[in-house]
């Protein structure tokens, strides 16, 4: 059975502008021009229970409103949607006692006091009993390895802490629908990969559904099999990442290294040249021929060495996008 | 249910005085700034009521009782709902967002999510000075008590159902900070009794924007000023508001757009 | 060389200009919270009405109170709250939260005076309050039809101008220091606070300070605070003798020239202890 069942959202946001200059000042201070922004457009999708899904697009593209509509932030303007069985916008306390949705720019935490008193807080909005709060709240700590900064104001902790300990107070309740909008940015690589191994194994071991966005192509591909790929409000993709590349990048790569100098031109009839300079030179060729120009250019020029890789699924996503635009 | 939610309001109201206790240099001169203002007003009608005719016929302690009954009837709100206050900045922040998606009722976490201890101590002067008025006021009964604190209640139920009102606007609009001061502003006109204003203003003032019935009245039902029915016109006012601001608390929740960061 | 003249003529030209804008970005800033805006002036109004009943209650018509008859004070009363549109609208509050966060810094590092740029925000602000000031005020009047005292002699009006003046730069230079606290501490709000209460009362924002007991009027005369509103007004309405009314004028330049030297004093101070600090 699905965890979440959308169908046919559609969202509309009113906003005003304003025109540059005292006229226009007056102008809006007595009448406004409204516009209508159709921020997620009739889109479809079903989830099932203990997926991870990667939710990709560009700014603006509807990710964060749609994501606002599953957790019942926002009233959606048409369409259905159905979270473990409730209608979100309800905002029934049965339901939001399952979901948690953290949100990577915003935060929960008690800016001048240690995030302890947070947790306490929450254990109280949830109603957790004791021994679940110290049970749960231990589990987290150790996969996060945090125990002594729970006593330290959360203004005095860094960006990555910061997001660490905010990880802990939306999971306290052991959500099951998991909401994560852009939980990596502004971290650095290292401390990225440490939330991306969280987000797996909390996934693998608690079997919550999880829905995740991302600009960093890299948290999605490490973590989820299934994206979605939405730009102006609407889907364009909805399905694994194997066959998103295999539909809209029917290419790959050959990167060869030279033993010795070779004209540019003799690669030309080969495949598209990416990259030309000596030694190494990076072919782009389409998938079902490259097994063949591979064994050509082993028979034909002086090569050390010789791999054969997929397309490069950022650059994939960013064609898609742009096609779209033009 | 009122156990679990007694319980919150007890923890984010230490939270909430830990962080006033951080800034202990500028809390207190907000007590004294609060107390300066009390006393200069109190100073003015003393002056007016000692070299005029005085006002609308009554009497100094009349008027210090009306001040000090609109001092109390003030800062009992603030003092409980002075999340209100800060609610511009959870909308912006998007701070509401985690309000909204919490097993707790967001209204309750706006309202009442951490009480201002500090206005305790003005809540103490204007006791203490409606103490001392009563003292020399005539035609005290004991059933113009029960009335004097019925209406004070019933003020204070008004007072939360404008305040429904003020973060509703802030919902749809981000715009709390001057709405809150203009309800500050109008209840101000409450310092002294609405008889004072003409009309068609003091019909307004009394009834419409029920200033008059939250502060005008409950000192009148204790001088034996005010007859039963304009208690229960008081009553009807307080219920009507209630009902019509939760019904528009509701409107702008589904009309609520998160701000996108 | 008649173009290096021309450059010249330019340049100046555009230091205005700077200051211009961003009086008019001020402007344009004030208008795009339009309902921060509208409340903020229904505020005011209230003020007025509250006082101004107040007043026609105590004093009806045809008594006098202490040498004001009803015309006189209902007079001072609106004259005041007029006043207090030019004279007590500041935009320079945010000096203390610009210190504090440190955002000071965009300043120093741009060719812009940063005392001129808060004053070029002031001018903004109060050119858009006197503007709606005198829209509500023409309102009042039609609606209430208070039996004002106009002043005609030009003498006295000018005169008034003088001292009105002579107020705002006072209230400049009050404010900007109060913002100044923030190089020393974090809470910049609760002196201002404490500031503005104070400053209604013994400005006369309430009531002409000379009702007030003699000896404490006298005291209250050398304090800064009368010329922020009640000595202007007084003098609009005619009824300060000219001895009294050159000495008021004295004492409060007075008052302004200490006031810039302390600001100036403090800021050079302070500013140290800012850069030292390299927020």
């Amino acid at each position: 059975m699905a965890v979440i069942e959308v169908k046919n959202l559609t969202k509309i946001f009113t906003v005003y502008q304003k025109e540059p200059g005292i006229l226009g000042t007056f102008k809006s201070l007595f009448g406004r021009k409204y516009e209508e922004i159709k921020a997620v457009d009739n889109i479809s999708f079903s989830i099932e229970e203990g997926e991870l899904v990667g939710f990709i697009g560009p700014n603006g593209a509807g990710k964060t409103t749609t994501l606002k509509c599953l957790s019942g932030l926002l009233y959606p303007t048409g369409g259905v949607i159905n979270v473990l069985g409730f209608q979100p916008w309800r905002r029934k306390a049965d339901f939001l006692k399952k979901i948690a949705f953290v949100m990577g720019q915003k935060n929960q935490l008690w800016w001048d006091l240690p995030p302890m008193e947070t947790f306490v807080l929450n254990k109280e909005i949830y109603g957790l009993s004791d021994e679940k709060f110290k049970k749960v709240l231990g589990d987290l700590v150790d996969l996060l390895d945090l125990s002594d900064l729970l006593k330290v104001p959360v203004k005095k902790l860094s960006l990555g802490q910061r997001m660490k300990c905010e990880l802990i107070a939306s999971l306290l309740h052991s959500p099951q629908v998991l909401y994560l909008d852009e939980p990596t940015i502004g971290l650095d690589v290292v401390m990225q990969k440490k939330l991306r191994d969280f987000i797996r194994d909390y996934n693998h071991k608690y079997k919550a559904t999880i829905m995740l966005t991302s600009h960093y192509m890299a948290d999605v591909e490490a973590l989820a099999r299934r994206v979605i790929i939405i730009n102006r409000g609407r889907i364009l993709f909805d399905g694994d990442l194997t066959s998103l590349i295999k539909k809209h990048a029917p290419y790959k790569l050959i990167t060869l290294v030279l033993k010795e100098q070779v004209a540019r031109q003799k690669f030309e009839k080969l495949g598209k040249i990416k990259k030309f300079s000596y030694p190494e030179v990076v072919l782009k060729v389409e998938s079902h021929l490259s097994n063949k120009i591979a064994a050509k250019i082993l028979e034909n020029f002086p090569v050390d060495d010789l791999n054969i890789e997929d397309a490069d699924i950022e650059e994939v996503i960013r064609e898609i996008f742009q096609s779209q635009n033009e | 249910m009122l156990k679990k939610y007694f319980k919150i309001w007890l923890l984010m109201t230490t939270c909430v005085s830990q962080i006033a206790f951080l800034s202990r240099f500028g809390a207190v001169l907000f007590i004294i700034g609060k107390f300066l203002r009390f006393g200069f007003f109190l100073l003015f009608l003393i002056i007016l009521e000692t070299q005029t005719k005085g006002i609308e016929g009554y009497n100094l302690w009349q008027v210090i009782f009306f001040f000090a009954t609109f001092n109390l009837i003030d800062t009992l709100p603030q003092l409980f709902f002075r999340e209100v206050y800060r609610f511009r900045s959870y909308v912006v922040s998007g701070q509401f967002d985690f309000f909204l998606t919490k097993p707790l009722s967001p209204l309750f976490r706006s309202l009442l999510g951490g009480s201002d201890i500090l206005d305790l101590s003005m809540i103490f002067i204007a006791v203490g000075f409606i103490a001392l008025s009563a003292t020399r006021l005539e035609g005290i009964t004991g059933l113009s008590i029960i009335s004097y604190l019925l209406l004070i209640a019933n003020a204070l139920v008004i007072a939360m159902a404008l305040h429904i009102l003020v973060i509703s606007v802030g919902v749809l609009t981000t715009e709390v900070d001057n709405t809150i001061m203009l309800y500050r502003d109008i209840t101000q006109m409450g310092r002294i009794p609405v008889d004072v204003y003409r009309e068609p203003l003091s019909f307004l003032i009394t009834f419409v924007i029920p200033v008059g019935v939250m502060a005008t009245f409950p000192a009148k039902a204790l001088m034996g000023l005010l007859t039963l029915q304009f208690m229960m016109i008081s009553f009807l006012i307080s219920g009507i508001l209630l009902a019509a601001s939760l019904a528009f608390w509701k409107f702008s929740l589904k009309n609520y757009s998160s701000i996108s960061t | 060389m008649p173009t290096s003249k021309k450059l010249l003529e330019k340049s100046s030209n555009l230091k205005m200009n700077k200051y211009f804008q961003v009086a008019k970005n001020t402007w344009d800033e004030t208008v795009s919270y339009r309902l921060n805006f509208v409340m903020w002036r229904i505020r005011v109004v209230l003020q007025i009405i509250t006082l101004y009943f107040l007043w026609l209650s105590i004093l009806p018509k045809d008594t006098t109170f202490l040498g004001y008859n009803q015309s006189l004070m209902l007079t001072y009363i609106l004259g005041t709250s007029l006043l207090a549109a030019f004279v007590l609208s500041s935009r320079s509050y945010s000096v203390g939260d610009e210190i504090n966060q440190g955002n000071l810094s965009n300043f120093l590092i741009k060719p812009i005076n940063y005392f001129l740029y808060h004053f070029a925000r002031d001018v903004g602000d109060k050119s858009m309050n006197i503007v709606f000031s005198i829209f509500e005020l023409t309102i009042l009047f039609l609606l209430l039809r208070p039996p004002i005292f106009i002043q005609t002699d030009p003498f006295f009006l000018f005169l008034f101008l003088i001292s009105a003046i002579l107020a705002l730069l006072l209230y400049f230079f009050f404010n900007f220091l109060l913002g100044l606290v923030g190089f020393w501490s974090p809470e910049v709000w609760a002196p201002r606070f404490i500031f503005f209460i104070v400053i209604t009362f013994f400005a006369g924002g309430l009531f002409p300070l000379d009702i007030l007991p003699k000896s404490v009027f006298t005291v209250f005369q050398l304090l800064p605070f009368p010329y922020l509103l009640y000595f202007p007004l007084k003098i609009y309405l005619g009824q300060l003798p000219l001895f009294e009314i050159f000495k008021g004028l004295t004492v409060s330049f007075i008052w302004l020239i200490l006031m810039y030297l302390l600001v100036k004093f403090i800021w050079n101070v302070g500013l140290k202890l800012y850069t030292a600090q390299g927020r």
